[in-house]
């Protein structure tokens, strides 16, 4: 058969010339692609939001809920227990007296250091 | 002979390892525009001239370049080159179609035959007659062989390139292009003066 380098150099020749001569691709196929291209754009990661206004809500009901049960335990404490409690007064010369809180409680040692 | 491969190689250059894909990934509609531009005509002329028919190669490009967009998030760049990696997707879906001919649908004689006669084919000695023949013997290769003649005559990918893109051995590279252009100069011996190069040339 054919190991003629002629043969080759011809069949060379012929590549040649049909690399210059690729198939044409149509614009309209080639528009079709690059439509399809951007259509199919990878969609960026949702931003994750819904997580921290959880935490925020929930950390609004925490403190509401700690808020209002200082505010009761307040209550409780002003109306139940009165008596345990003595007051602040101002007294003549502007100054603040502050006296045992707790009946039985040696407060004013705290202070006396 | 090492011949100079400018298609493949610029395109894969240009695209900077998949540089081009991961900007894609990240939202960049240009650079998907751009890898069509410079991905699908290299693809289409493999198709076509494996194929020898225009509207399946549409096809096999198409759904190439589809799985191109589908696997783009995950791709690694500098693990591969995004056109040896397209060229053996367009590969596998070419012979996928070749084996579907070959189930009953379509008859393989009709397939492996030139669609005309190439003494006619040569007749009038224009460059497009050439082409023509030169085409008309492609297709009466073998399947494998003419994916490899295509690839590293015309497409001008190299020896290691083609065997990554055919999943075979460099060796086996080199002896389906050995054979297959024995075969095509098998083809147009006949046809030698028509072609350009007589016996006493």
């Amino acid at each position: 058969m054919m190991d003629d380098p002629r043969e080759d150099a011809a069949l060379e020749a012929l590549f040649q010339a049909e690399r210059t001569r690729a198939p044409e691709i149509s614009p309209e196929f080639m528009a079709r692609l690059e439509a399809e291209a951007v259509a199919a754009i990878p969609k960026p990661a949702p931003q994750i939001r819904s997580a921290p206004r959880r935490t925020s809500w929930l950390a609004g009901i925490f403190t509401a809920s700690g808020l209002s049960g200082a505010a009761l335990a307040g209550i409780w404490i002003g109306f139940a227990m009165p008596e345990s409690f003595d007051t602040l007064t101002l007294t003549a010369d502007n100054s603040v007296s502050l006296t045992a809180f707790l009946p039985g409680a040696d407060m004013g040692s705290l202070f006396d250091e | 002979m090492d011949q100079t491969l400018p298609r493949a190689a610029d395109a894969a250059d240009d695209m900077a390892d998949g540089a081009l894909l991961v900007a894609y990934a990240n939202g960049d509609t240009d650079a998907g525009r751009t890898m069509v531009r410079l991905l699908s005509p290299m693809l289409f002329g493999y198709a076509t001239r494996v194929l020898g028919d225009r509207a399946e190669a549409e096809d096999v490009v198409q759904e190439t370049m589809l799985k191109l967009w589908k696997i783009a998030p995950d791709w690694r760049q500098g693990e591969a080159k995004v056109s040896t990696w397209a060229y053996r997707v367009m590969a596998n879906l070419c012979t996928d179609r070749l084996r579907q001919r070959r189930g009953g649908q379509v008859n393989i004689d009709d397939v492996a035959e030139p669609p005309a006669d190439l003494a006619s084919a040569v007749e009038v000695m224009t460059e497009a007659a050439r082409s023509d023949a030169l085409n008309a013997a492609l297709q009466t290769l073998p399947d494998r062989q003419r994916q490899a003649v295509v690839l590293r005559h015309l497409e001008g990918a190299t020896n290691p390139e083609i065997a990554r893109i055919m999943d075979i051995g460099v060796e086996a590279v080199e002896s389906l292009t050995a054979r297959g252009k024995r075969a095509l100069k098998a083809a147009l011996a006949g046809h030698k003066e028509e072609l350009g190069y007589s016996d006493d040339g």
